[in-house]
């Protein structure tokens, strides 16, 4: 039992205190690609503190489903977190099918960040709502398919086991369907957490947004306690992709987990580059971009069939 | 395991034959709970009727229909199932005609009692095959305990597919379905949808468990038809505009799940696996009872709007949640538990499914593994499509602000939710099912493992039952724990904030002065692009002015989504059907005499059969 709480306490105090800094590296990347000195990588932080400093608006039309969602979707963030081990770090919460359960319970995060922008009257959040439902559609076909192509290859249905100590072994036997994984799990990566070329995180334009948009109405702790939940739900997604990308594991507990922060902060520069490569696909060529993601999934599912 | 109960019956090849097995368990559960509580909801939702219908028929037929769906789970002889069959059937559609001075009403019960008509031709054929291969035995028991040989089995099980499929509306055959459930009365609805179609289901059950030994590509027929009953259903239901009619759609799509979860046990059963059987039978028959729970509470919080709004036209609503705040808060938990979110019971069944899917992945050869993988992935999609569909819903019924000036909001607002009490009870009951198969599922998971096994015919080691209920009970507690966080985090917002009011304003418009509701995304603007998405399936035809020009003129648009098996495939059938009878019709001969001579000719025929 006392393990099972430090080892809760001991993912929260990363998942919590890294997060943020995984979104200022990002931003400074891009910053600095743009030839901006662009902000301190520890402004995330300063902006949560402020948020929580402000005070809160709400509007006359919502009811009391708005006011509940932000803390809703940090508590499915929060909770999917234990379930993902970060590097050598086991998760607290493992068991077979955890992956069902990650699953839904970021839908169930999702369920509430739809309905509390519906429940703002607005055509922006409306749009903003439909989008973000259409295009997870699409993330979900490709997560799954992922999931599959995993368990298939680890035989277990556990995220530990299938992004755990097995995989560097996979790459020298089946290299080319890894590849295809780590490809289209970086799509849905970018996808599910509102990056460019799907959805650009700093415009102003409601009109091009998705995430943003949905959260106009969000203000001080409400809007801090979203921003943080999104921190996190990148930090998360990062954190499952990195063990499958990286060949091998030196077996030493410490040497291990550098090797898996360099991983995430390798990450966090690519997603700046492709950030600052990018523009914004327009709408109705992301699913199209998606549905490439997809082919990619089934593909290398198809040859996990063929191969074993 | 199983009881019987043997009564005298003048009936030729017909015995009074009851049994009791798990199989039929678990369906009598779901009818004992949702019979009752659609009859209460019923007292409430019938008042504004009192004087202007009778009551007693609509009474006498509501019970009719209820026992004749207790008998025909609980028949052990095809005679006595196929009368309780046909009773089903009749008091099905009395009950769906009780709007009978509307003529879609009278049109849609005469649809209905079309399409189960053609079932039923079906189940005559299987059922006299089977009694056929059984030395003319016509009682479940003796059937099952007859060998079949492949071919005959595999004709059976289409027979089954086509006669139990229409009654369950997999997905090309569920036509009757989407017209007849909203031209119900709400409780009726809730009973077709959360058991009258069910009955469908238990019928391929049983013919599952009747033949114990069916070809490979039956299991694969089934993940099929689950797959794409389940995708086409939500895809459709996304595009309505009608509250019910939506719902009704959903069924289709939670029938193809409960396929899924067959199919998976059937090919357990064909290779040789009990526990993947058991797991994949389990699920499905979990996932019977958990969507007559939701789909009955959905079916009766859409009523309840229904009956307050005068409307079931999403476009039109809107804020109900300040008006109705018991209903919407129960209709949130059958959203929640339909879209298969944690906490709800929908999340257990369709876990165990998905546990299900994935064990196949490990324990089939080849081309069971492919088959697996396509139903995980379809599952999955389903799971993401019911939750586009359900927020489209919930934000647009309930969330934001009323949309068309008809429907008078005003009116209802004085009074907090003035819905009848007996409404809100019955609601109430079914939400606290959901809710408690949701977060203590043991108690059922192990009951439908028995009629699993029951199904499967083969018992699994007593450990392997661990495989499942272990993560269950880990499960429950990652979301208890969510709970806990949740409140935590609301404590945390207090402390920051201490209590200091917020401030209460617009919602931030960008800065625009004239907002009007009439901004507000419709629940057709919501889906439209999932839908366009799927244009090609779904028939999707979009008719309007587009906006031209620095200064439009007024202009209208409208949009719908009509139904490709319908309209490719049954109406052109149903057109040629027409004209041929019409064209036989005008060739016969009117002249009675010659009726009459037909008739003394066949007796003829009789004669010299029989002396021969």
């Amino acid at each position: 039992m006392r393990i099972i709480v430090f080892s809760i306490i001991l993912h929260w105090l990363i998942v919590l205190g890294c997060s943020p800094l995984f979104v200022g590296i990002i931003n400074r990347v891009k910053a600095v690609i743009s030839g901006r000195r662009g902000p301190s990588i520890f402004q995330p932080y300063f902006d949560l503190f402020r948020l929580m400093q402000k005070q809160q608006i709400y509007s006359r039309t919502t009811t009391w489903v708005f006011r509940a969602t932000p803390a809703i979707v940090l508590a499915s963030m929060l909770c999917v977190a234990l379930i993902v081990p970060f590097g050598k770090i086991a998760a607290p919460i493992r068991f077979s099918g955890d992956i069902i359960l990650v699953a839904y319970i970021l839908a169930l995060a999702r369920f509430f960040m739809i309905i509390s922008a519906l429940d703002t009257g607005y055509s922006m959040e409306g749009m903003g709502a439909s989008r973000e439902a259409f295009f997870s559609c699409l993330a979900e076909l490709v997560l799954f398919m992922n999931f599959i192509t995993l368990a298939i290859l680890v035989k277990k249905v556990s995220l530990s086991q299938m992004i755990g100590s097995d995989v560097p072994l996979l790459w020298s036997t089946v290299g080319a369907v890894l590849i295809m994984v780590v490809v289209s799990f970086f799509v849905v990566l970018l996808t599910e957490n509102c990056r460019i070329p799907i959805d650009d995180p700093e415009t102003h334009l409601e009109l091009t947004m998705i995430h943003e948009v949905m959260i106009l109405d969000n203000s001080g702790v409400d809007l801090a306690y979203i921003l943080y939940a999104s921190a996190i739900k990148l930090f998360i997604f990062a954190a499952i992709l990195v063990p499958i990308i990286i060949p091998f594991k030196t077996g030493i507990l410490w040497s291990d987990m550098c090797v898996f922060f360099a991983g995430m902060t390798g990450l966090a520069l690519l997603i700046g580059l492709v950030e600052s490569g990018m523009a914004r696909l327009k709408l109705n060529r992301v699913r199209n971009f998606l549905l490439i993601a997809f082919a990619l999934a089934f593909f290398g599912f198809i040859v996990t069939l063929w191969r074993i | 395991m199983q009881k019987i109960i043997s009564l005298p019956w003048q009936v030729p090849f017909g015995t009074f034959a009851l049994k009791l097995d798990p199989l039929s368990l678990v369906f009598l559960f779901a009818i004992v709970i949702l019979v009752v509580c659609s009859g209460l909801y019923g007292i409430g939702y019938l008042r504004p009727y009192k004087g202007k219908k009778g009551m007693g028929w609509h009474l006498f037929f509501y019970i009719l229909l209820a026992v004749s769906l207790i008998l025909v789970v609980t028949a052990n002889n095809v005679i006595l199932f196929l009368g309780a069959w046909e009773l089903m059937a009749i008091a099905n559609y009395f009950l769906i005609i009780f709007n009978n001075d509307q003529h879609e009403v009278r049109r849609a019960g005469f649809l209905y009692l079309m399409a189960t008509h053609c079932g039923t031709f079906c189940l005559f054929l299987m059922f006299f095959l089977m009694a056929n291969n059984a030395a003319g035995s016509m009682n479940f028991d003796v059937i099952a305990a007859t060998n079949f040989s492949p071919i005959m089995a595999g004709i059976i099980f289409v027979l089954a597919l086509l006669g139990f499929g229409v009654k369950a509306g997999f997905c090309p055959m569920h036509i009757w379905l989407p017209h007849a459930h909203p031209a119900a009365p709400s409780h009726v609805s809730a009973l077709m949808s959360g058991l009258a179609i069910k009955t469908g289901i238990y019928g391929i059950c049983r013919v599952i468990w009747i033949m114990k030994i069916l070809p490979d590509w039956c299991g694969y027929v089934l993940l099929i038809i689950g797959a794409s009953s389940g995708l086409l259903g939500v895809l459709y239901a996304l595009g309505q505009h009608e509250l019910k009619k939506l719902l009704a759609y959903h069924s289709i799509e939670n029938i193809g799940i409960i396929a899924l979860g067959l199919g998976v046990g059937l090919l357990g059963r064909t290779y040789n696996q009990p526990f993947l059987s058991a797991v994949g039978f389990a699920g499905a028959l979990l996932h019977v009872i958990n969507h007559a729970l939701f789909k009955g509470l959905l079916f009766l919080g859409a009523g309840s709007v229904i009956q307050k709004t005068h409307t079931g036209n999403m476009d039109h609503l809107g804020g109900l949640a300040k008006v109705m705040p018991y209903t919407s808060a129960l209709f949130l938990v059958g959203a929640l538990s339909i879209c298969g979110l944690p906490l709800f019971n929908g999340f257990i069944s369709e876990f165990i499914i998905f546990m299900g899917l994935f064990n196949g992945l490990f324990n089939l050869p080849q081309q069971g593994i492919f088959f697996c993988g396509l139903g995980i992935v379809s599952l999955a999609v389903m799971g993401a499509l019911a939750l586009a569909c359900f927020t489209k819903v919930y934000g647009t019924v309930f969330l934001g602000e009323v949309r068309a000036e008809n429907v008078n909001i005003e009116d209802i607002r004085g009074r907090k939710e003035s819905t009848s009490k007996w409404m809100i009870v019955a609601m109430m009951s079914l939400a606290g099912l959901c809710l408690w198969i949701g977060l203590a599922p043991h108690t059922m998971v192990n009951f439908t493992l028995v009629s699993g096994q029951y199904l499967s015919g083969k018992s699994f080691a007593v450990n392997e039952a661990e495989k499942l209920l272990i993560p269950l009970a880990t499960i429950i507690s990652v979301v208890l724990f969510l709970i806990v966080v949740f409140l935590g985090l609301i404590v945390l917002r207090r402390l920051v904030k201490g209590n200091a009011a917020p401030l209460i304003r617009e919602t931030w418009s960008c800065g625009f002065e004239q907002f009007s509701p009439r901004f507000q995304y419709t629940s057709a603007s919501f889906a439209r692009s999932i839908v366009e998405f799927a244009k090609n399936i779904l028939l999707f035809n979009r008719q309007g002015n587009k906006i031209m020009g620095a200064f439009p003129a007024a202009g209208n648009m409208s949009s719908a989504v009509k139904d490709a098996a319908e309209e490719i495939m049954v109406r052109p059938f149903y057109i040629r059907l027409i004209r041929l009878s019409r064209k036989i019709d005008e060739n016969r001969n009117k002249y009675t005499q010659m009726y009459l001579m037909y008739i003394f000719l066949f007796l003829i025929f009789l004669l010299v059969w029989k002396i021969r």
